[in-house]
């Protein structure tokens, strides 16, 4: 108690020190005359009396000395005059501290932005109870990779009724629906939740209930929908009514039960999901066999919740057990079938073999970090240079009696002093560009850009302030504090001393230079992998394509009905003027939700363990190929001969002629389709590879059937006109109410708006946007150093180049005597940064597509700029010196 | 002087306490001449010591202190004991004794043998 009351007290001591000082002389002044005059009473000669008394005392100056050290905290007090002094030296500086502050507000700035996106993609924890105990649950299946798929229901089922470490196993489809009411109709990201999902989680709903255990996950049970609270904000305005209210989901009838929590987004961490639907109501929109019944490759994304106490690895344990008795039991979908269990964080949004997301996250960071520390090296120069200026002040105070590590704690303050104000303009810098991210927004993709900077990102920023003040702090700290006062008082400008602390100044700019050309060529490396997907090779044409995607069935068209709806829509969509080509097929590429089906047939291996090759395919009808621009290489197109009663036919890409029939024409060859009984599929055609799923795929398998063969009520339109096709949109619409009022659209964009989506271009551009900006960022930082050093230089060599000159030195060679030392750094920089870059690059091969990590054109460009620029930088301050008055120059010394 | 002791850091604020105890309030110059005396002048106080164990003492809230006039009509600061610093005392001299006695038992031959 009294040692804590004592610090207060102390604490309290910092302040009015005037008063208490002035008690403190009263109080000894008092005490010595009390002494002097018993000294006096007892027969002591008034001089001597007094003599005694201090003597006694110890001196009334190192008395008050102890006694200060003993009222106050004196290491904090010390501090606190630090950054008295440093504040009055940045006040005195205003031009320097304006430079410093911003450098370091931009390397600060970059790095929290780059964290919050991080944070917000993978750090940031599931608002749900305990959310350190949710593992992620990725299946791999034979010839299938990690994460590429989902699990089967029937998997899933299993692995929950089995799996013991984990307390709850649960699972959840995305999907997108149509949510009517009376007066209008939303298309929705949703996701399909297994019965336990809420409870497992520990979610609390915002108004109503959510789907519960005992809601069951029987199918044809009656629909209940439970909405997500951002969608319940912007759609029924929070209206807390509107639990009970009948709505139609896909046309059918179904019940809001409920809203979600707040905070709570579903689980697939960029979307936001908008609603949750019973796994149940997944059987409208596939059909039981295909859902309920089909084991491998599935879309059920699982997680599982750990019992209290159990580790990852024992986890995995139980998993491995069960896969290996499910590969034993269903030999023919799950031989080879591995569950991995992965925390919840390093499993976003889904996880995938190759951590893609961990690696861009964990690079970027990187980058943000270089840039910071290209910043720190400039202010450690700057810092350094105004150091060798105040070098007589530091040599003298050391002279007399200044403790060494008492100047570096007062040059660190200062540098720490200017990271807090750089730190924090960094972070309105950063909350300004976090404030316009949303509005740089893609069409239809509902990306959740969620960036708002919490305790973590505010941990970080004030992490990289500490860093960015010792960095660029302690170097010229400990180099001008080590300052030589003999050889400083001489005053000898060309003294060993001051070539020494040149070579630290070289040393910074050499690393700046390096950190710069790595910068850059990691966004060349970028901007080069963007130009390739741009350019890739689609297998089909996206300029001026207009795709529709209805679903009569949703309104409750039966199949006779629906496929004249559609003949009617073609009719009267190819009639419209400005349309080239109109057709229909069941998804389009980078759409949603390709086909997906397991194929039998001659090329099968005798062992009948082994997995038959799951391909993607689609339906169309026979003016597809035509409308995208698909070549046929060989064999026929689809014609209208190919009906219900029709042979089935199939068209099959480059890739899956070459995989099932290695050598041999495919065409006349047959499969079939789902299951080793499946109907006889006769090859007729050959198409061309192209990208069905994601613009950076590899080519894969792929075939085409005729949709009058293999029915689907949601459809594709895919138009083809003259004109921009944007301007087709509104009649088009009004074309499909016209013949069928009631029906959903689902969706409505241009080829090129699908490209721009998550599955097309988006993450390069992000990725490309990003790295451009921290080269550039990088670039000018590290030209303002070069710049900065070399006019140092060149001012510490005014006296040199006057006498150089006077000796008959002429403008020319001047130039080239600070140019050379300019040049030697560059040279040395960007040796240095090939190795890194070279290095580095290596990393981060894998999510750069098509595009070499060492790719030498991008390291030539990047070093030209950088030299060019940089020489730019030297040239400026070279010319200076050539216009050194010598008169001038050697008068002043 | 020489063949004085000086005083020991732990114990002046003892010997502080107990003399405030005994005399009531007091100024630093009369604290510090008193413990001299009562020491049978064997003990040295350098007076500037005093005034920062004071301090310690204050910020810890056993003493308290006010500005006064002294016997002579001088003006200075006279120190009391704080109800705490009351409790104080007792604790530290209980303390103290217990110390005394256990190296008082080293220190008689034959004790300790036992």
């Amino acid at each position: 108690m009294s040692v804590v009351r004592s610090w207060l007290v102390r604490l309290g001591g910092l302040f009015d020190k005037e008063r208490r000082d002035r008690e403190l002389s009263e109080e000894l002044e008092s005490h010595v005359q009390m002494h002097i005059e018993d000294n006096i009473r007892s027969g002591v000669a008034p001089e001597e009396a007094r003599r005694q008394a201090l003597l006694k005392l110890g001196g009334i100056d190192q008395t008050k000395e102890r006694y200060r050290d003993r009222r106050g905290i004196p290491w904090l007090e010390a501090r606190l005059q630090d950054i008295r002094f440093g504040l009055r030296m940045l006040r005195k500086n205003p031009g320097f501290t304006a430079v410093v502050v911003s450098t370091l507000a931009l390397g600060i700035g970059a790095n929290a932005i780059i964290f919050s996106l991080v944070n917000g993609f993978l750090l940031r924890p599931l608002p749900v109870l305990h959310p350190e105990q949710i593992a992620a649950l990725a299946i791999q299946q034979k010839d299938v990779p990690l994460g590429v798929s989902g699990f089967s229901y029937s998997e899933f089922i299993d692995f929950r009724n089995q799996a013991d470490a984990f307390s709850e196993i649960f699972g959840n489809v995305l999907s997108t629906v149509a949510l009517s009411t009376n007066d209008r109709t939303d298309q929705l990201p949703i996701c399909y939740v297994s019965a336990n999902f809420f409870s497992a989680l520990g979610l609390r709903p915002t108004v109503g209930r959510l789907i519960q255990p005992s809601d069951g996950e029987g199918f044809g049970q009656s629909r209940l929908v439970v909405l997500g609270y951002a969608f319940w904000q912007k759609r029924f305005g929070g209206d807390a009514d509107i639990v009970g209210e009948r709505v139609r989901i896909n046309g059918r009838e179904a019940t809001i039960v409920g809203v979600a929590s707040k905070e709570f987004r579903g689980m697939f961490s960029p979307f936001e999901i908008d609603a949750y639907l019973p796994m149940g109501a997944v059987l409208a929109e596939e059909g039981l066999s295909q859902f309920t019944l089909s084991r491998g490759q599935g879309r059920v994304l699982v997680f599982g919740r750990l019992k209290p106490g159990m580790s990852l690895p024992e986890a995995q344990n139980s998993l491995d057990v069960i896969a290996l008795r499910l590969a034993r039991q269903y030999p023919a979908t799950d031989a080879g079938i591995r569950v991995r269990a992965i925390p919840e964080k390093l499993a976003r949004p889904q996880p995938y073999a190759n951590d893609v997301f961990i690696v861009i996250g964990a690079l970027f960071l990187v980058f943000a970090g270089l840039v910071l520390l290209l910043a720190c090296i400039n202010v450690a120069n700057v810092v350094l240079a105004r150091a060798l200026v105040r070098q007589r002040e530091m040599a003298v105070r050391a002279a007399l009696g200044a403790e060494r590590s008492r100047l570096i704690s007062q040059m660190l303050t200062e540098t720490l002093l200017l990271a807090v104000f750089g730190g924090a303009s960094g972070l309105v810098l950063a909350e300004v560009a976090n404030r316009l991210a949303p509005s740089v927004h893609f069409p239809g993709f509902p990306l959740r850009l969620d960036f708002a900077f919490d305790w973590r990102v505010y941990t970080y920023a004030l992490t990289t302030v500490v860093f960015a003040g010792i960095v660029s702090g302690l170097p010229p700290a400990l180099r001008a504090s080590r300052a030589d006062v003999n050889s400083v008082l001489r005053d000898d400008g060309l003294s060993r001393g001051v070539g020494e602390k040149h070579r630290l100044h070289s040393d910074l700019v050499v690393a700046q230079i390096a950190c710069s050309l790595t910068l850059l060529v990691t966004a060349g490396l970028f901007v080069r992998s963007l130009q390739h997907i741009e350019g890739t090779y689609l297998g089909f044409d996206p300029e001026r394509v207009l795709n529709v995607v209805v679903d009569p069935s949703q309104d409750g068209y039966d199949r006779a009905r629906t496929t004249e709806f559609y003949r009617e829509l073609y009719e009267h969509i190819r009639a419209l003027p400005g349309v080239q080509s109109a057709s229909s097929a069941a998804s389009v590429p980078m759409g949603s939700f390709p086909s997906r089906t397991s194929v039998f047939g001659d090329f099968q291996p005798a062992d009948p363990n082994q997995q038959p090759p799951s391909i993607l395919y689609n339906m169309i009808d026979p003016g597809y190929l035509e409308t995208m621009r698909v070549s046929l290489l060989r064999g026929r197109d689809f014609t209208d001969a190919d009906g219900e009663t029709a042979p089935l036919v199939a068209i099959v890409n480059e890739t899956m002629a070459r995989k099932l029939w290695p050598g041999e024409d495919p065409i006349g060859k047959s499969f079939r389709m789902r299951s080793a009984a499946g109907r006889v599929v006769e090859v007729v055609g050959i198409a061309q590879d192209g990208k069905y799923q994601t613009v950076a795929e590899d080519f894969q398998p792929y075939f085409y059937v005729p949709l009058a063969q293999s029915y689907a009520s949601r459809r594709v339109l895919e138009v083809r006109s003259g004109v921009p096709p944007e301007m087709l949109a509104a009649q088009i619409q009004r074309e499909i109410h016209g013949i069928a009022p009631n029906v959903t659209i689902v969706d409505l964009r241009t080829m090129k708006q699908s490209l721009e989506g998550g599955t097309g271009y988006f993450a390069f551009r992000l990725g490309a946007f990003l790295a451009v900006q921290m080269g550039l960022v990088g670039l000018m930082i590290a030209v303002v150093g070069v710049y900065g050093v070399v006019s140092f230089t060149v001012s510490r060599r005014t006296h040199e180049i006057g006498v150089r000159m006077a000796l008959g030195a002429n403008s020319t060679e001047i130039l080239v005597l600070v140019l050379r030392q300019g040049a030697g750094l560059i040279v040395a920089g960007v040796s240095v940064g090939l190795v890194v870059s070279w290095v580095l690059s290596r990393t981060i091969s894998h999510v750069l597509a098509g595009v070499s990590a060492t790719d030498p054109l991008i390291y030539a460009v990047a070093t030209a700029t950088l030299s060019l620029v940089a020489l730019i930088a030297c040239w400026i301050p070279a010319r200076r010196a050539t216009r050194v008055d010598p008169m001038v120059a050697l008068r002043y010394e | 002087m020489t063949d004085k002791n000086d005083v020991w850091q732990g114990t002046l604020a003892l010997m502080v306490l107990k003399t405030l105890e005994t005399i009531g309030p007091l100024h630093g110059y009369g604290i510090a001449r008193r413990i001299e005396q009562t020491s049978g002048d064997l003990l040295s106080v350098n007076y500037g010591t005093l005034y920062p164990a004071l301090l310690k003492l204050e910020q810890e809230g056993f003493i308290a202190s006010e500005w006064g006039v002294s016997d002579n009509n001088r003006k200075a600061k006279f120190y009391k004991l704080t109800r705490t610093g009351k409790k104080q005392v007792e604790k530290e001299a209980r303390e103290w004794e217990q110390a005394a006695a256990i190296v008082a038992r080293f220190l008689t031959p034959g004790e300790a043998e036992r």
